[in-house]
């Protein structure tokens, strides 16, 4: 007996017994349908967690940020995260190379409208990485030296721009206040708009020769020129500025990158850095204490950055990156190692809906059980003609089982279809919902390959399984027996 | 007597019923040649269609053996023993035992299912079984559309399709008129006369002593007075 004549024996007999078939297979139908749509809503949901992860290029990136000592004073065992130590985590095995998040105050100027906001630089090489990949409008910059910029969405916001394209190839001004050696020097000449030669002629040059006059005015006047040096170190700062063309806009789902509105090249923000301190006091006291007030420009290989971007080698896990990283003393945290978190709890979500699709799907195995133990009843005389044809046990038992297993498969079929519609129903029902809600409409739905191949699967095993024991029971039945039986 | 190719030996089928042993076929010897017509008649109860099972692979005996060929079908796997029915047997009985919902020519070819048959040249060989036994007419009628002679002809035509060593008739015309016995029966003696063994298992002592070339009687499971012919035919 081919395969095929079991195939065939096996359709014949289940329209024979259309009615009864019918009803076992709207059983299996239902539960496969119930399984199919539940786990659906977890596809759904990982898929639009999966395809966000991808689109913003989150699994190839580590942000490093240095551990802030909480407990004591003692900030010398906090590692520094600069130049050199990103050297370092740029040289570790699966990272392509790193950039840290080196961000300024500054004064943006377009169209008339000035505000104060801020920039950071970004290489090149960081733009076009995925996590950078989507604009709304533009591109990345041609190279780290042109005098181009990018902007976020929070620029739009700022500037009340609504069309990102009406951006591309106008001019952005960008400037920057710095406090500067030259600043400050000037102040010990001119304070308040007074010369320091009005200053000197309030002295009495007679009076010079007077030890303790002489003393006082030294004093007083060195004291002031201190005094004027600092608050115009701190005061009277510098405008630094350049004159961008925007090239590009940024889209709105880069918000978890803290990305500043403005992205400067690399030589712009090489510019400002250079032209002197950001006026901050602790700048102040840390230049005079190394020795650096003069040499503005060096202080680029000590500046602390608050984070570090990585970006992984294609095919590289994050895992021995993290490790390494923490191992420097620093904190790592990869959206890899989140996206792990939540792809294990959407398969335990899974297992959840599927339990329940499981318990329908048992209870139609039992009606699989009682539709074969009926037909072998009733087909008792036929097993025995059969047998006497010269039909082996292991060939009754095959008709059988396939008569099941075809019960299984139609109903998967059918099953797998009817959870599609009852699944885009849901979608359709859950859509018109947020939009009500004024929100954007989310497809929560999806019916992935591996859904349907599961699904296929578990229909035709548990058919499988419920028609074992019935077509083990035909294939023992004795011919002699079954061939007198009415 | 032909050459013998079926042959048992001692042959006993017990069933046990609790406390209580039921002789069905009781130390029975027979011999059967081949191309030979016999006849295995006794009343009801008497142990000739357990007998006749035995013979055609469908029960395994308690007790002795049964030779075909040079094997022992008593030591035989149920698998092995299904191939003996698929190749070698032929059965037709009382009730026809056709399959209701399939058509004559499909319970003919069904028989070819068990069979190494190419698929391609069932249907060809199932028709020209039909044909043989007038049946050509009634290839696509499903056994309650055909008389009572007409189903018994188309297990006839089961029977034979796979050119079976042997054909184990189990009272073939029970359930049929006269005329229609007296056409199976010469039926019978048609295939008997072109060469195919035939083993007739009957109540009907006439039918037997007609057509049979030998005859077993059996009465509470065994042979009467160990008899085992008793009514040789010439074959001229």
């Amino acid at each position: 007996m081919t395969f095929r004549d079991v195939i065939q024996t096996g359709l014949g007999n289940l329209w024979r017994m259309k009615l009864r078939a019918s009803l076992t297979l709207l059983g299996v139908i239902i539960a496969i349908a119930a399984f199919v749509s539940m786990l659906s809503a977890g596809a759904g949901m990982q898929k639009k967690i999966n395809e966000q992860f991808d689109k913003l290029g989150l699994l190839f990136t580590i942000q490093v940020s240095p551990i802030h000592q909480e407990d004591g004073n003692d900030t010398s065992k906090v590692a520094p995260l600069n130049d050199s130590t990103m050297e370092i985590i740029s040289k570790l095995p699966g990272v392509q190379f790193a950039y840290p998040l080196d961000d300024y105050k500054i004064v943006a100027s377009f169209n008339d409208t000035v505000i104060n906001t801020h920039g950071q630089a970004l290489p090149i090489r960081a733009l076009n990485t995925k996590a950078f990949s989507t604009m709304s409008a533009g591109k990345a910059f041609d190279s780290d030296s042109v005098k181009q910029t990018i902007v976020t969405d929070e620029f739009l916001e700022d500037f009340k721009i609504t069309e990102p394209d009406s951006l591309i190839g106008k001019q952005l001004i960008v400037s920057i206040e710095v406090a500067t050696f030259d600043s400050a020097l000037v102040h010990i000449f001119m304070d308040d708009g007074k010369l320091l030669w009005n200053r000197l002629r309030e002295i009495r040059f007679d009076s010079l020769f007077n030890a303790g006059y002489r003393s006082r005015i030294v004093q007083r006047e060195l004291g002031a020129a201190i005094g004027r040096f600092i608050d115009g170190y701190l005061n009277s700062r510098t405008t630094v500025s350049e004159t961008l063309t925007i090239v590009g806009v940024l889209d709105e789902s880069r918000e978890h990158l803290r990305i500043q509105p403005v992205i400067l090249p690399l030589a712009t923000a090489q510019k400002f850095s250079s032209a002197g301190f950001s006026g901050d006091m602790t700048d102040l006291i840390a230049s005079l204490s190394s020795g650096q007030l003069f040499q503005s420009s060096g202080m680029e290989s000590n500046k602390n950055y608050s984070r570090v971007t990585i970006d992984l080698k294609q095919g590289y896990s994050h895992k021995p990156v993290v490790d390494s990283v923490k191992a420097m003393g620093f904190r790592a945290f990869s959206y890899a190692q989140e996206f792990e978190e939540i792809t294990k709890f959407f398969t335990y979500f899974d297992m959840g809906l599927g339990v329940i699709g499981l318990i329908a799907l048992f209870v139609a195995s039992l009606g699989i059980i009682n539709t074969m133990m009926m037909s072998i009843t009733e087909r008792r005389r036929e097993i025995g003609v059969l047998k006497s044809l010269g039909a082996d046990e292991r060939e009754i038992k095959l008709m059988f089982l396939v008569e099941s297993a075809l019960i299984g498969s139609i109903g998967s079929i059918f099953g797998i279809l009817f959870g599609w519609g009852i699944s885009r129903v849901a979608s359709t029902v859950a859509k018109s919902f947020m939009v009500r809600q004024g929100e954007d409409p989310l497809e929560l739905f999806a019916l992935p390959l591996w859904l349907i191949a599961v699904a296929f699967a578990l229909g035709l095993l548990v058919s499988l399984v419920a028609g074992y024991y019935p077509s083990s029971r035909a294939a023992r039945i004795d011919p002699v027996e079954a061939l007198r039986y009415e | 007597m032909q050459a013998s190719f079926l042959k048992t030996t001692n042959l006993s089928r017990i069933y046990s019923r609790g406390p209580h042993e039921i002789r069905a076929v009781d130390d029975v010897s027979i011999e059967i040649g081949q191309g030979e017509f016999v006849g295995i008649v006794g009343s009801s109860g008497s142990g000739k269609s357990t007998l006749l099972n035995l013979l055609a692979g469908l029960d395994h005996p308690t007790l002795g053996t049964i030779d075909f060929n040079g094997i022992d079908l008593a030591s035989l796997s149920r698998p092995k023993l299904a191939q003996y029915r698929a190749k070698n047997v032929g059965m037709i009985f009382q009730t026809f035992n056709l399959l209701p919902h399939r058509t004559a020519l499909e319970n003919v070819e069904l028989a070819l299912y068990f069979t190494p048959t190419p698929p391609k040249e069932r249907k060809g060989r199932a028709q020209k079984a039909l044909e043989m036994l007038n049946l050509g007419d009634r290839f696509e009628h499903k056994p309650n559309a055909l008389s009572g002679g007409e189903q018994q002809r188309v297990a006839v035509a089961r029977a034979l399709v796979k050119e079976p060593d042997i054909i184990f008739a189990d009272e073939p015309t029970g359930n049929l008129d006269k005329i229609n016995a007296n056409q199976i029966a010469e039926t019978l003696k048609r295939l008997n006369s072109e060469g195919l063994t035939i083993v007739l298992v009957t109540h009907d002592e006439h039918l037997t002593s007609k057509y049979a070339h030998r005859i077993y009687r059996m009465e509470f499971g065994s042979l009467v007075n160990g008899q085992k012919a008793e009514k040789p035919i010439d074959f001229s």
